[in-house]
């Protein structure tokens, strides 16, 4: 009885991890198709936006129904860690939302799925559209999304703490940086750059600026070309030769630390987005604003930058029964007077140029800064597994930033990864 | 009385739970070992906007993983020795702990019950709870443990930065959680014994060592091989801890077999190889149970005492 008792306890364990693995059987799916033409319809919405951010967003929906009186908005916060899991759930059984904000690298996936409608026929002034932003919205000759917010890396520092060690203005190349943070740094308590070392993302400027890359168009895999090894040999040997970061590896904390240290001044500079500006202002350091400095990533040794470029895009999904009323939802969310509004309230980058001659715009100064940064920024590989790449990236680089592995044999192995998840 | 005619009422009774553990555990249970032997992934599992169109490819799966384990470099073996130290190093000091604070409980000593209330409150608060409060308390920079060190002296400690470190972290938490259950269950063993064999072993001038030895762990036995099957069930699938506080990091090194499937199902979304590694998983504590149940049975001395 006992053994019985013990093959069933693991069998019901097993089965529920199985039945999670198993996928959602299409026999639930509630169809919402059926709009009635006369009365008003229902667009529903799934945003990622935060609490603070939707404040200002509710006021442009608020607007879009008063102008388009048959028109109902169902806005629905879903929050930003899930929304990936959860609209490919919702939509592989049929009752995707209408309308989804999309981070940039899901796109390419979703489409790819056939859960996202093409936007060809309604996305119309693409011209006005930043080029980086709007490439995320393109896979496989078609048009999947319009770009709503944008952000890349920044290099962000400390402007009296690098004028007080005589750098009057931002470094401008890897060795300015390099000897900008050496001078700041005593290895203990006081530190020139804060890296993050848990996740990929945040060595990328230094890959790029060596002359490496990620995937190119043709997928053929960069991350272990030279330039690439040289970038995190160079950020590795600021940590451990230069001694201008500490050494952080606790995945859970390694952010707010990086954020904590930037802004409590025991670092002089770190690399972020826009997105964190609200919380770094909030910071001791920057009680008066302007000694917050925001610089393009600092060029390498052949004059290359770049910063990989994200952002939010809104999408359909192909089971909507509403698509056009979505449409105009979206058109409205992304004109260039919803934009500059969104960009002043909540900070965020707009995606379409004209946004950025709007007067509310003209005058931000971290809105401008952001635009060179946004200037020299370059694309993740827009491909359906774009969204999977830091899967393997992330513990490689922290094997590397860990002493484990060599950077070239790191980035090898990342190479491995991503042969099999691109199937060469 | 049992006789041809009514056995129908035995099945009856039965037919419910049949009819839900065959919908709830049997046909998932089927379906996740047959996916195993599929390429399945997210792309070919088919959905309302496109045809399912994944193949049988066999045993590959199994193959490729076990042929990994060769390599000088195995993720997998790294993985499968990572979980077997989580468990028994965790169930271990469960039942150790457990055991020593069910003694201590199941003697007269005023305020047992709010000794017990308090002892059972992690076990009661949600583990995400607890995952997030342990991971400040585990910052390197500014997180209790450190800033305590630090006071008293001593160098601070990488708690989630380091692979040994990481490793130990997360398994103080787990012991945190999983000691109050241990302790509960054997606390209730330690009940049932009868007072009067005690009574007895001390007529005979037998010491508390040696009533310990003698009288309390073997008549504990039954229980506490129930708890620890459980309990190695339960740590061995123990997802949300690891997940939470070193999200299997630094480099995979608190990388368990269920968050590795976890992550080669819902991040790669590779159905077919995350059902391989769920069979995996079963198949070791399908092993583990029988051995240990085995094993009970050969040196067991149930009911000489009775």
């Amino acid at each position: 009885m006992k053994r019985v008792f013990g093959i069933l306890t693991a069998a019901v364990l097993f089965s529920i991890l199985l039945a999670a693995c198993g996928g959602s059987g299409g026999s639930e799916a509630t169809e919402t198709a059926g709009q009635q033409q006369d009365g008003p319809v229902t667009v529903t919405f799934w945003t990622t936006v935060r609490e603070s951010e939707a404040v200002a967003l509710k006021e442009i929906i608020d607007e879009f129904e008063r102008q388009n009186k048959e028109i109902k908005v169902n806005m629905q916060l879903v929050p930003f860690g899930e929304a990936q899991n959860k609209f490919r759930a919702a939509a592989q059984a049929g009752n995707g939302p209408d309308v989804l904000r999309s981070e940039v690298a899901w796109t390419p996936e979703f489409a790819k799925l056939g859960l996202l409608e093409p936007l060809d026929d309604y996305f119309q002034d693409q011209d006005d559209f930043l080029d980086a932003p709007l490439n995320y919205s393109k896979w496989n000759g078609r048009v999947w999304s319009v770009p709503e917010v944008t952000d890349a890396l920044a290099l962000l520092y400390n402007k009296k703490m690098l004028a007080g060690a005589g750098f009057a203005s931002a470094p401008k190349t890897m060795e300015e940086f390099a000897q900008a943070a050496k001078a700041l740094s005593n290895g203990t308590d006081k530190w020139g750059f804060y890296l993050r070392q848990t996740e990929a993302y945040f060595s990328l400027p230094f890959v790029w600026a060596f002359g490496g890359g990620l995937i190119d168009e043709q997928k053929q895999i960069l991350i272990n070309t030279p330039g690439a090894v040289e970038g995190v040999e160079f950020a590795l040997k600021l940590r451990d030769v230069d001694r201008v970061s500490p050494r952080d590896l606790d995945a859970a904390n390694s952010y707010q630390n990086m954020n904590e240290a930037f802004k409590n001044g025991s670092a002089a500079m770190i690399f972020n987005g826009p997105w964190a500006m609200t919380d770094i202002l909030s910071g001791e350091q920057f009680q008066d604003p302007t000694n917050l400095g925001i610089a393009p990533i600092p060029a390498g040794p052949g004059g290359q930058t770049g910063s990989p470029v994200g952002g939010h895009s809104l999408a359909i999904y192909a089971g909507s029964p509403v698509k056009d009323a979505a449409y105009k939802l979206i058109a409205f969310l992304t004109s260039a007077e919803s934009q500059a509004f969104l960009a002043s309230k909540n900070g965020t980058l707009p995606t379409r140029r004209s946004a950025y001659d709007m007067p509310e715009l003209k005058e931000n100064r971290m809105i401008s800064d952001f635009q060179a940064v946004m200037e020299a920024a370059k694309n993740r590989p827009v491909i359906p597994e774009g969204g999977q790449i830091f899967a393997a990236f992330d513990p490689e680089i922290q094997a590397i930033y860990k002493g484990e592995k060599k950077p070239r044999e790191g980035l090898d192995a990342v190479a491995q990864a991503w042969r099999t998840l691109l199937g060469q | 009385m049992a006789t041809r005619s009514n056995w129908w009422i035995a099945y009856l009774f039965l037919a419910p739970v049949i009819v839900v553990m065959a919908l709830l555990v049997f046909y998932p249970l089927l379906q996740g070992v047959i996916y195993s032997f599929t390429n399945m992934t997210q792309y070919n599992m088919g959905s309302k906007f496109a045809p399912a169109s994944w193949e049988f490819i066999g045993l590959k799966h199994y193959i490729d993983l076990f042929s990994s384990m060769l390599q000088p470099e195995s993720v997998f073996r790294d993985v499968i020795i990572q979980t077997l130290i989580w468990t028994f190093v965790n169930v271990f000091f469960h039942f150790t702990i457990g055991l020593i604070l069910a003694l201590l409980l199941n003697r007269n000593i005023r305020g047992r019950g709010i000794y017990r209330m308090v002892l059972v409150v992690p076990w009661a608060v949600p583990s995400f709870i607890s995952a997030f409060s342990w991971t400040w308390m585990y910052n390197q920079s500014y997180g209790v443990f450190n800033i305590l060190l630090a006071k008293l002296g001593f160098a601070p400690i990488p708690w989630l930065g380091d692979s040994f470190w990481a490793m130990v972290s997360v398994i103080i938490v787990n012991i945190w959680i999983g000691v109050p259950f241990m302790m509960i269950t054997l606390l209730g063993g330690l009940q049932g014994i009868p007072q009067s064999l005690y009574e007895a072993a001390r007529v005979d001038g037998a010491t508390p060592w040696r009533q310990f030895w003698t009288i309390t762990l073997p008549l504990l036995k039954p229980v506490a091989a129930t708890a620890t099957v459980l309990g190695v069930i339960w740590t061995f699938n123990m997802f949300n801890i690891i997940y939470l506080v070193t999200r299997g990091g630094p480099a995979r090194s608190t990388q368990i077999l269920v968050t590795y499937a976890y992550q080669e199902g819902f991040m790669n979304w590779n159905f077919g190889l995350a059902a391989t590694y769920g069979v995996v998983i079963l198949s070791f504590l399908l092993a583990f149970t029988l051995l240990y149940q085995r094993l009970l049975k050969e040196n067991s001395n149930e009911g000489v005492y009775y």
